[in-house]
């Protein structure tokens, strides 16, 4: 069994009190406790203070470019199916640069694990606001205000097609192993938006402000119903923030559907030589 | 020496294109070569379609300036093409459908009539075209018969039957009367050909690539739809089942190729393709791809930009922007193949060099090369085929060798060196899950581990460590310029890259039948440029005629900056239309005016 010595890379340089350090340590356990290690687990950073955990995690991993971890964990995943794969990022990663990305690797439904670091702004650049900042927020970028309404991230992965949403709190890091778990061992697309304060450039969305309005989804929640999923996702949109699965669905992965993957991974196949069934195509 | 060029046309979305194909694989199963050529506007239906076939004796590359069957299936084809007529070629048409009131030789099939008498619909005016056409020129009727049965095979028994009718209609047409008409160029039987019983591949350049790119075990193709480079995708999707390969259609070419990334960094063979467009966005994670290290290759086939440009016709305007893609400064290797062979040795090359090297490699075509079928001598794939190896390079994909370092009952993974500092600038490069070590690609500045750094002199010995593999590719692998003809005895030097190889050589052709001596460089190892072996070509007191389907002259400007050396004579076409032999000859003979007078 490994520990959490052998996941540990360089020291993390996040700012003290980041929510980083809550999710840096909540994806560690949740990989201890899957019994992988670090030969055993891809990962695949965007770039951001989220991006920067490449550094600080043991693994065979991609510090990719800016918007493009997604892309990268689906290339991955195509070659090695059998490979667990992360996607490390933020909310300005992921939900702006990225974005066409997130909704199509949803339609998809490849089998990767996307976790995303909502802070509502871009720390790494100094604190402008991101695609997830509330209407009205004030920074670098937009000293009077954002004009855009935010991004809800839960209802356009819902539906966009992805099997598995959850949402947590990088304050309760049990939870939130919980929740990066699940999504690892869910077959298919797995979300988990972590709501996470920025101490430095965020002074809205604080670990106050969200212990005040995150709530935990009761046992009674259906998890796999479409409809009531995609209304529980709108309820961000009143700053009411639901924590845990807000959807799940069984469905085949995209590799799961090509019968060319049916009895190897596709790195691991043998080489094609029977040539004569291309050439004869253009005689 | 029979050699001549067929050309159908009539209005798009009424399957002229596959008639072209059926034509020119009637051609090669009766021994000859093609060479053809395809001009469509940008769009589904209505407008021009025209296409053309050169079949010759001999291994061709391009078209003729003459058309010696023109079969119209509208009006507009005569009026477009009529001036590449002469006195000998004949003219297909339907006088119930327009007149021809000029002077040339009229074979008349009433299209009309028969696909009303035949219940025929209007897109079966192109078999009767077909079987008038082969009839025209002495072919096989059976071999054609063959294969739109071949083509028709999934359909059944019943439609193959139905169009086997209008074949013979128009067949019979010529026969009966045009008999003393028939020129017997496709005639099996007829003399003078060495190769009839050698079979060939109809291919385009398109093909090609995927042909190359299965025989080089590529695993993943990923794209998005982008003429001329569509059909590689659509080849390898159609195929990937049968031989294990998977392709993806993303939603942006940027997805495209970060997808390619990740699967070359998981140990696959990796490639993506496009056209100018869609190389733009790739343009960021080429650099990606440069400084990871990751091995990638990508298809870029060129057409007329800037931005939508036009699409469905041909240009070598991206070279220097494929030359310099990317920010920052990493290598890269560009190749240009002149023709299917070629493309086909240098795209599996290409998956090579990749992998020993450890970088992109951009394996640039056009329209032109793509598009066009080409036929290939099947011996000469398979003797390709059993010659090529794949090689890797310093790949680690065997778990065995892994497993022996890691055996003292190691608790702790170590962080592999992926990108340890070597003499020839290559490290050893470890397929991910490989058990007892992990490693990152980093897209940051790294140390030889992989882990970020920003300071001086890890960042001075990586820089250092990438840029040593260019020169190591330079003394293991770079390859000269191919010179056809005598460079001593020649006073002309043609030199051109990639897709304009066939085009000077028939021009060379020409010249010598005038008695003029040419010599022609031609390049397939763009970049990087061994100067040193290079510039002693270009030193003699010779005329440099530079040769280049586009405005700015772009790989005269590339070599002038590697070697100093300037053109003084250039021919560059950029109207979107391939060069033809005729007008290099033009230019010729203005440039030996100039010499007569001056002497």
């Amino acid at each position: 069994m490994t520990n959490i010595q052998d996941f540990s890379g360089y020291n993390p340089t996040w700012c003290p009190g980041c929510g980083d350090w809550g999710i840096g340590i909540a994806i560690k356990q949740a990989l201890i406790q899957l019994g992988l290690n670090p030969s055993s687990v891809a990962a695949v950073f965007g770039i951001g203070c989220s991006g920067n955990m490449n550094d600080f995690l043991n693994a065979y991993a991609i510090h990719s470019l800016h918007g493009r971890a997604i892309p990268n964990a689906i290339g991955i995943k195509i070659a090695n199916h059998k490979m667990p794969v992360l996607a490390i990022v933020g909310d300005g990663d992921c939900y702006g640069e990225g974005g066409n990305h997130l909704i199509h690797a949803c339609r998809g439904n490849h089998d990767i694990t996307v976790i995303v670091h909502d802070n509502g702004v871009y720390g790494l650049t100094t604190g402008q606001s991101a695609p997830t900042a509330q209407k009205g927020f004030k920074s670098k970028s937009t000293p009077t205000g954002i004009l855009e309404t935010p991004i809800n991230p839960l209802a356009l992965t819902i539906t966009s097609g992805a099997t598995f949403v959850a949402q947590s709190f990088a304050g309760d890091v049990i939870h939130t192993i919980s929740m990066i778990k699940a999504g690892i061992e869910h077959k298919g697309f797995s979300v988990v938006n972590i709501l996470q304060p920025c101490v430095t450039f965020n002074k809205v969305n604080t670990y106050q402000y969200y212990l005040k309005n995150v709530y935990k989804l009761d046992e009674s929640y259906k998890k796999d119903d479409f409809k009531t999923a995609v209304q529980k996702s709108l309820e961000i949109n009143e700053e009411k923030f639901p924590l845990g699965i807000i959807y799940q669905k069984e469905k085949s992965s995209y590799t799961d559907e090509l019968t060319q993957l049916k009895d190897d991974t596709l790195v691991g196949k043998k080489r094609f030589t029977d040539f004569d069934i291309i050439t004869k195509l253009f005689i | 020496m029979i050699d001549f060029t067929w050309l159908i046309g009539g209005e798009a979305g009424f399957g002229i294109m596959t008639t072209g194909v059926v034509f020119s694989k009637t051609a090669t199963r009766s021994g000859y070569h093609i060479f053809d050529y395809v001009e469509y506007p940008s769009l589904i239906r209505g407008g021009h379609n025209a296409y053309e076939v050169h079949v010759s004796e001999s291994n061709i590359s391009h078209l003729n300036s003459a058309i010696d069957v023109l079969v119209c299936l509208n009006k507009e084809t005569y009026e477009k093409h009529k001036g590449r007529l002469n006195d000998k070629s004949l003219v297909v048409f339907d006088q119930d459908e327009f007149e021809i009131t000029d002077d040339v030789k009229k074979i008349i099939i009433p299209f009309k009539k028969i696909l009303s008498n035949l219940k025929g619909q209007p897109i079966m005016k192109n078999t009767i075209a077909l079987g008038a056409s082969i009839g025209l020129l002495g072919g096989d009727v059976d071999e054609l018969i063959r294969i739109i049965s071949e083509q028709f095979a999934k359909k059944g028994e019943a439609v193959i039957n139905f169009n086997k009718q209008f074949v013979q209609a128009g067949y019979d047409e010529v026969k009966k009367n045009y008999s003393t008409l028939v020129i017997n160029y496709l005639n099996k039987s007829s003399s003078a050909k060495g190769t009839a019983d050698e079979a060939k591949l109809v291919l385009t350049g398109n093909d090609a690539f995927a042909l190359g790119s299965v025989i080089a075990d590529c695993r993943l193709y990923s794209a998005y739809p982008m003429t001329p480079s569509s059909t590689v995708l659509t080849d390898l999707a159609a195929w990937q089942e049968k031989i294990g390969m998977v392709t993806r259609h993303a939603e942006d070419e940027i997805s495209v190729i970060n997808t390619a990334i990740g699967a070359s960094f998981a140990g696959v063979r990796s490639a993506v393709g496009t056209s100018g467009g869609g190389f733009a966005l790739m343009v960021e994670s080429i650099s990606f791809a440069g400084v990871t290290e990751i091995p990638l290759v990508i298809f870029l086939s060129q057409r007329p930009g800037p931005a939508t440009g036009m699409p469905t016709w041909t240009e070598q305007g991206d070279l220097l922007f494929a030359v310099f893609s990317g920010h920052g400064e990493f290598p890269k290797i560009v190749l240009a193949p002149g023709d299917n062979e070629e493309m086909i040795e240098l795209t599996a090359k290409a998956y090579n060099l990749a992998d020993q090297y450890q970088l992109p490699v951009i394996v640039m075509s056009d329209m032109y090369l793509s598009e066009s079928h080409k036929s290939v001598s099947k011996k000469f794939v398979d003797d390709f085929i059993t010659s090529y190896k794949v090689n890797r390079g310093k790949l680690i994909n065997d778990n065995s060798k892994v497993k022996i370092q890691n055996s003292k009952l190691q608790v702790k993974s170590q962080n592999f060196l992926r990108y340890k500092i070597t003499e020839d600038g290559i490290s050893e490069r470890l397929v991910p899950g490989t058990p007892g070590y992990f490693y990152q690609a980093n897209s940051y500045e790294h140390i030889e581990d992989g882990h970020t750094t920003e300071e001086a002199q890890p960042r001075i010995d990586q820089v250092d460590k990438r840029a040593r593999k260019w020169k190591t590719y330079l003394s293991n692998d770079f390859s000269m310029p191919k010179v056809y003809g005598d460079l001593e005895k020649s006073e002309i030097v043609f030199v051109s890259w990639g897709s304009t190889k066939g085009i000077v050589l028939q021009a060379q052709k020409l010249l010598t039948n005038k008695k003029i001596d040419s010599a022609f460089i031609h390049f397939n190892y763009i970049y990087p440029l061994d100067k040193d072996k290079i510039v002693d070509l270009f030193k003699q007191d010779k005329k440099y005629i530079l040769i280049e389907n586009n405005s700015w002259g772009q790989f005269g400007k590339l070599l002038t900056m590697e070697t100093g050396f300037e053109f003084k004579e250039k021919f560059l076409k950029y109207d979107g239309r391939p060069i033809t032999a005729e007008e290099i000859i033009k230019k010729i003979s203005n440039i030996k005016s100039q010499i007569t007078n001056k002497s």
